[in-house]
């Protein structure tokens, strides 16, 4: 199903959600923009072509959370796990592709993470095409695309004075009744401007073969080369969008377990009460990012982990590049052994 | 601007000659937004060095991280400078396993504002003394340098290298005290629920991502007070007691320790503003102790003067 949304009603119809849902949408908070609850007197949107700062993945992710409070005296009971209905308008594709492949973590079979799914359950994406392509991105080259519809209820493509809403879910459907079907003109003008948004994409590196480049040059000088300038800070993996890892740590004070992000990249994540660390260094940490995004995850469900948004190109502290690393890594030779 | 041709040359030359077995400066990026920092080991590798308003780290930061037992090449502004004499201060290199190649500095250009101005898709920037003339596919800009420049560098006190083996540039003028004792000043002024309201706005975004500390060349502690976890020092989660304990404790370790350098700040990804703790701090430094610090390699910060005679009466020879 394909509506027309003239952007002139946008206001309204956001505001109108709010009798039913809390809507986040990309707000100015600062010198970036970040998703937050919309309240009534600012029913605006942002005109940028910017990503967020913080990808949606925290508002299923919370940095920090509580799980279980407890008491002293032995006994506990289960965090507060009342969650109204939500929608995110707004998100881009490269963070809704994050958020489904998140699913593959916190929804398993065997496994599965209560807080995650009822996030997930009561909540409606309206995403938004990038119809200007953002510079330190690369979706194409992960194989998604500016307007990549998995994990969201609706797409939506700036048309200028009107937005296509493309409705890919029931859930979807249900939000935007009383819209006019999209002409063939507009619909053919939407298809032009996402095809040319895609093509302004450049392919960032080779994907062909790069899991074998990883694994098989585990022991390669060049993760030492890649590492030297790295600060060993948070910044790539907590703005990353697929980066889910946390810790559970005992608030004793306020008699709460909570869960807060972690990031491989810190020494302390994987050093073990022994005081042995198994990553000593930044060498090994670095090589553990970029294994586990495009080696490991491909091991687990046969898919890359990273959906190309750029972030931590843009806010690396010192300018590191995971584009022009995995550039480099295509360059590495395949294991002697394996050519033999 | 520097001349990078004359850079290089001095950098080949301390590694042909043996005098360093590593020059730290900066090589180009992907971006001409984001130049990186880099490591020189022969003189090849030197063609790559640039330097310009864009290098936005301070590379002493690297002196606690490079092997202990090597001699070291750096390039160095003011502030850098200055950290590397706070580190020799604090043991944790010596002076004759170093080279500095001090470079006069007019700045560090905030690439944030040049995007929120100009774009994303930026080809190229050029800089002169006081324009950055920025290339887009929608064409060129220019903006005047000094407006596009840190806060922290706007304010510089001491843009000239002090110490350095060899400077190559022009020095440029130095900062006056009275913006800084200004901006200093405004923000004590304010009554105590302003201030607060302030700290708490800007330490409130924070992901405790730990930028700002891995940015700093001060911080350089094995294990830092939050990393301890057995037992557990602080609140652990982005919780506003856990961001502000980490914003107020961060800021008194750096009490006589810190250049005002604004390195913290420019690794912030979320545009925390931490300076005005620091530089309060640093004024304090100057007004009861007339200390600043890194302005040699020899005098030791006041806070870390103890001796056993020292007054307080919880010291051996104190009082009573």
């Amino acid at each position: 199903m394909k509506l027309i949304l003239p952007k002139n009603d946008l206001p309204d119809q956001l505001r109108s959600w709010r009798k039913e849902f809390t809507v986040y949408l990309p707000q100015k908070l600062e010198r970036f923009s970040h998703f937050m609850p919309l309240d009534d007197a600012n029913a605006r949107i942002l005109e940028q072509p910017h990503n967020t700062r913080i990808p949606p993945k925290a508002l299923f992710l919370p940095m920090t959370e509580a799980l279980v409070k407890f008491t002293r005296f032995g006994t506990y009971e289960d965090a507060n796990m009342e969650i109204s209905p939500r929608i995110v308008f707004g998100m881009r594709p490269c963070d809704a592709q994050a958020v489904q492949l998140l699913d593959t973590v916190f929804e398993q079979e065997q496994y599965t993470d209560p807080f995650w799914v009822k996030r997930q359950e009561k909540t409606i994406k309206i995403g938004l095409g990038c119809h200007v392509p953002c510079a330190n991105g690369f979706c194409t080259t992960v194989g998604y695309g500016p307007f990549n519809k998995d994990g969201l209820d609706v797409l939506l493509t700036d048309l200028g004075d009107s937005f296509l809403v493309e409705v890919l879910s029931e859930s979807g459907k249900t939000l935007f009744e009383n819209l006019h079907e999209a002409s063939e003109e507009l619909l053919n003008q939407a298809k032009e401007i996402q095809n040319k948004a895609h093509d302004a994409m450049p392919i960032a590196f080779e994907t062909e073969n790069l899991k074998e480049k990883i694994d098989q040059n585990f022991k390669s000088d060049y993760w030492d080369e890649v590492s030297r300038s790295c600060l060993g800070c948070g910044v790539c993996t907590f703005l990353c969008p697929t980066c889910f890892c946390f810790d559970i740590v005992d608030e004793v004070q306020r008699q709460e377990r909570v869960r807060n992000w972690d990031t491989c990249m810190f020494r302390i994540y994987s050093l073990e009460a022994s005081g042995h660390n198994p990553r000593p260094s930044r060498v090994e940490r670095t090589r553990q990012r970029l294994s586990h995004k495009y080696a490991y995850w491909l091991d687990q469900i046969g898919l890359i982990g990273c959906t190309g948004c750029g972030r931590c190109v843009s806010y690396c502290p010192v300018g590191l590049d995971i584009r022009a690393m995995l550039r480099q890594a295509q360059s590495l030779p395949f294991e002697v052994s394996h050519a033999e | 601007m520097p001349d990078i041709n004359a850079l290089r040359l001095e950098a080949k030359r301390v590694l042909r000659e043996g005098i360093v077995d590593v020059v730290v400066g900066f090589k180009p990026g992907d971006s001409p937004l984001h130049p990186q920092p880099a490591f020189f080991r022969n003189e090849d590798e030197v063609e790559e060095l640039i330097h310009n308003g864009l290098c936005k780290n301070n590379l002493a930061n690297y002196l606690t991280r490079l092997p202990k037992q090597e001699k070291v090449g750096m390039l160095v502004r003011g502030c850098e400078n200055r950290s590397v004499n706070s580190l020799i201060v604090e043991s944790q290199k010596e002076r004759d396993d170093l080279y500095l190649i001090g470079v006069p500095c007019e700045g560090i250009i905030d690439w944030r504002q040049i995007v929120e101005q100009a774009g994303e898709h930026i080809s190229l920037v050029e800089e002169s003394e006081t324009l950055v003339t920025v290339h887009t596919p929608a064409g060129v800009n220019s903006f005047n340098r000094f407006e596009l420049l840190h806060e922290s560098c706007q304010r510089c006190l001491y843009r000239n290298p002090i110490s350095a083996d060899i400077v190559i540039g022009d020095p440029v003028a130095n900062g006056s005290l009275d913006p800084v004792a200004q901006k200093v000043k405004d923000f004590e002024n304010q009554d105590i629920e302003a201030r607060y309201a302030f700290f708490q706005k800007e330490a409130e975004r924070c992901i405790r991502c730990y930028a700002c500390r891995e940015a700093c060349p001060s911080c350089y502690c094995a294990e830092c007070f939050v990393d301890h976890n057995a037992p557990r020092w602080t609140e652990s989660g982005a919780t506003p007691a856990g961001m502000q304990g980490w914003h107020i404790v961060r800021a008194f370790h750096q009490s006589g320790r810190c250049t005002s350098c604004g390195a913290c700040e420019r690794a912030c990804p979320m545009d925390i503003k931490m300076t005005y703790l620091t530089e309060k701090l640093n004024h304090d430094m100057r007004e009861k102790y007339n200390f600043e610090c890194g302005m040699d390699a020899e005098t030791k910060p006041p806070f870390q003067t103890v001796t056993l005679d020292d007054k307080n009466r919880f010291f051996l020879g104190g009082g009573n």
